[in-house]
């Protein structure tokens, strides 16, 4: 059996703590600096990976895109290849592609696009180099890029089958062409072709380093043809009847583009494979930053190794005592160590609350959220700390010599 | 002269060292603090043991105060060698069988009286719920029951040493011993501690081993022990 009992060292070192309020605030800075700088971090990238998530989310988990170029390598990361297989030298689809595709996807809407650059020219202002999107009626569905009440309609099959002159613009986009007022049934000059705004999308915002949906126009596929004066297709999406039937539809769309395009020329992914390869790029960032907020942990736990050899030497006497009347070495190594742990867990506790604090202030301008699993690591991590950064001084205490101890002034 | 009446007639040794020897080595010489000492502490015995500075005579008290191994010869209490004995094994002898006064006092700071008193508890077999009753019983003893949640800083010399005293007595031990205990003390309040020692000696029976310098303290005991060039010099009553 331990002795002394865990709550009566803990009780012991509780006090030999307290009696020195001011240094144990000084020694545990160190902790309490690192641990808010960890949960800060770490509230920052988990705020992100939800974020995105969410973004994905909305994209709706039954969509399948089919894109040029090898997007992902092997092990699950974004490719970073290089040579003639790399993802920068475009392979593009075609209408007939598509047609292959329908042919082969009975049941999924298959929904291909077309990317283009053009400047929009409106009563008040002229915007370049807008990326405008061509596609077709079963877009706005599938992409879920629907002006809501109020704001117009995306485009019909009628309009998208005569090629019709009709644009939905983007939320940020409309309001730059049409800084006072609404832009809906407004004209604008696209390329030289008068156009009609008959639907503006809802404010989407850019993801972080994405797209920015706010700045595109979308208008039916012909159109798109006609301003790059091409009839590529850029991106196909599959829109599958079920979230079940995705890999099935997956390895099937592979099947029916690899009949015609090297492995390496396309990539089949759904929405669940992007965010997991986006969120290993972000976990990889955040455990990255998080590990140099740490350094400051390791700063901290010197610190508190100081502070205990201090300790340690201002009560030779007492460890002294303790061994003549009945301390047995490991006794005096667990009290001096609980004090260093302890120590460290006020530090950890302080930290983890001003980080929790700090985190729900960023919250306001950035998505930031602190998990259960992040408190608890940080908690750990500083407990920790006491115990490597502990065991040192503790070790001395035990093995100084009562007699040496007793004697010390 | 006072004469310890308990057990008198009881000649088992409670303490016992044989041929003992504390060697320092420095370089090529060497250094005898303790050279063949050998000795009986009777049980009840009121022993004193005292020499002039460098004499051996803190050696010898650190060695029957188990803080200290002897290079050679044995140490017997209550019979048993415990000349072998692991750290372990010797910390829990001086916690329940040695109960030891140090001339600094060695009261843990900002510390209530009783909790100093408690302290040796903490390392003992003693049930939490009777440690409390026991220092409180043990201060009552050395008459402080009123200064309990007193810090030694709020105490004069005199009671922190009896503080002291309540300590070493907390784990009821065989032998107390005492190294210099009216050193840091006025005449009054050194009187009062040794009043103390020859109580808990005669009344409750209790070894009393005492270091001192000082002649006229050392006669108060049943036997003097005057150890010099670390061998004993005189062993007489």
């Amino acid at each position: 059996m331990l002795k002394p009992s865990l709550d009566d060292l803990i009780k012991s070192s509780v006090r030999s703590i307290l009696k020195n309020k001011g240094r144990t605030i000084l020694t545990s800075l160190g902790i309490i600096i690192g641990v808010t700088s960890v949960i800060l971090l770490t509230s920052i990238g988990n705020g992100l990976k939800g974020y995105i998530s969410d973004q994905f989310e909305s994209l709706g988990s039954n969509t399948i895109f089919i894109a040029p170029g090898k997007i992902f390598d092997d092990k699950g990361g974004f490719s970073n290849s290089s040579g003639p297989s790399s993802r920068f030298i475009f392979t593009t689809f075609s209408q007939s592609d598509v047609t292959d595709l329908k042919r082969a996807l009975r049941g999924s809407t298959i929904v291909p696009m077309s990317i283009g650059i053009v400047n929009i020219k409106s009563s008040k202002t002229t915007k370049t180099n807008v990326t405008i999107v061509g596609s077709t009626y079963q877009y706005a569905s599938s992409a879920n890029y629907q002006p809501s009440g109020g704001n117009g309609r995306s485009f019909t099959k009628e309009e998208e089958d005569k090629k019709s002159d009709v644009i939905v613009l983007g939320y940020s986009l409309a309001n730059d062409l049409f800084p006072n007022g609404s832009a809906l049934n407004k004209k604008i000059v696209v390329k030289s072709k008068n156009m009609k705004i008959i639907g503006i999308l809802d404010k989407k915002g850019g993801s972080f380093g994405g797209p920015d949906v706010d700045q595109y126009a979308f208008t039916p596929l012909g159109n798109v043809f006609d301003f790059n004066g091409t009839q590529n297709i850029n991106q196909i999406l599959i829109k599958t009847p079920s979230k079940d039937l995705v890999p099935q539809v997956k390895i099937e769309a592979k099947n029916a583009m690899l009949k015609k395009f090297n492995k390496d020329a396309f990539t089949v992914f759904d929405s669940s494979q992007l965010l997991s390869s986006i969120n290993t790029i972000i976990g990889t960032l955040t455990v990255a930053l998080a590990g140099i907020a740490a350094i400051s942990l390791v700063v901290g736990g010197i610190g508190i190794m100081n502070i205990m050899l201090v300790t340690v030497s201002e009560r030779t006497r007492e460890i002294g005592l303790r061994k003549a009347i009945g301390a047995y070495p490991s006794a005096i190594l667990i009290q001096f160590l609980i004090e260093a742990i302890i120590l460290s867990s006020i530090g950890g506790f302080i930290g983890i609350l001003l980080g929790s604090l700090g985190a729900s202030a960023i919250n306001n301008f950035f998505p930031a959220r602190v998990t259960i699993s992040s408190i608890l690591i940080a908690f750990g991590v500083s407990a920790l700390v006491g115990i490597i950064f502990g065991i040192a001084p503790a070790r001395r205490a035990s093995r100084l010599s009562p007699i040496e101890a007793l004697r010390y002034e | 002269m006072i004469k310890s009446s308990l057990s008198k007639n009881n000649s088992e040794a409670v303490l016992e060292l044989k041929d003992i020897f504390k060697t320092y080595t420095s370089g090529n010489t060497t250094f005898n603090a303790l050279d063949g000492v050998s000795l009986k502490i009777k049980k009840g015995e009121f022993v004193s043991i005292t020499g002039p500075s460098g004499s051996g005579k803190s050696t010898l008290m650190h060695v029957v105060g188990l803080l200290d191994n002897p290079t050679s010869g044995q140490v017997l209490l209550e019979g048993r060698d415990i000349s072998k004995l692991k750290e372990e094994q010797l910390a829990k002898i001086r916690n329940v069988t040695l109960g030891f006064v140090f001339q600094q006092f060695n009261l843990l700071a900002k510390t209530s009286s009783l909790e100093n008193v408690m302290l040796p508890l903490l390392y003992s077999d003693v049930p939490k719920n009777k440690r409390k009753s026991l220092a409180l019983e043990m201060l009552a003893k050395v008459g402080l029951i009123d200064k309990l949640k007193n810090t030694p800083a709020q105490l004069s010399g005199g009671q922190q040493q009896r503080v002291a005293i309540a300590r070493a007595l907390v784990n009821n031990p065989k032998i107390i011993l005492a190294d210099e205990p009216t050193g840091n003390l006025d005449s009054k309040s050194g009187k009062d501690v040794m009043e103390l020692f020859h109580q808990l000696n005669r009344k409750e029976g209790r070894n009393i081993v005492l270091v001192t310098h000082d002649m006229d303290l050392a006669r108060e005991a049943d036997r003097i022990i005057i150890i010099k060039d670390g061998k004993i010099n005189i062993s007489h009553a």
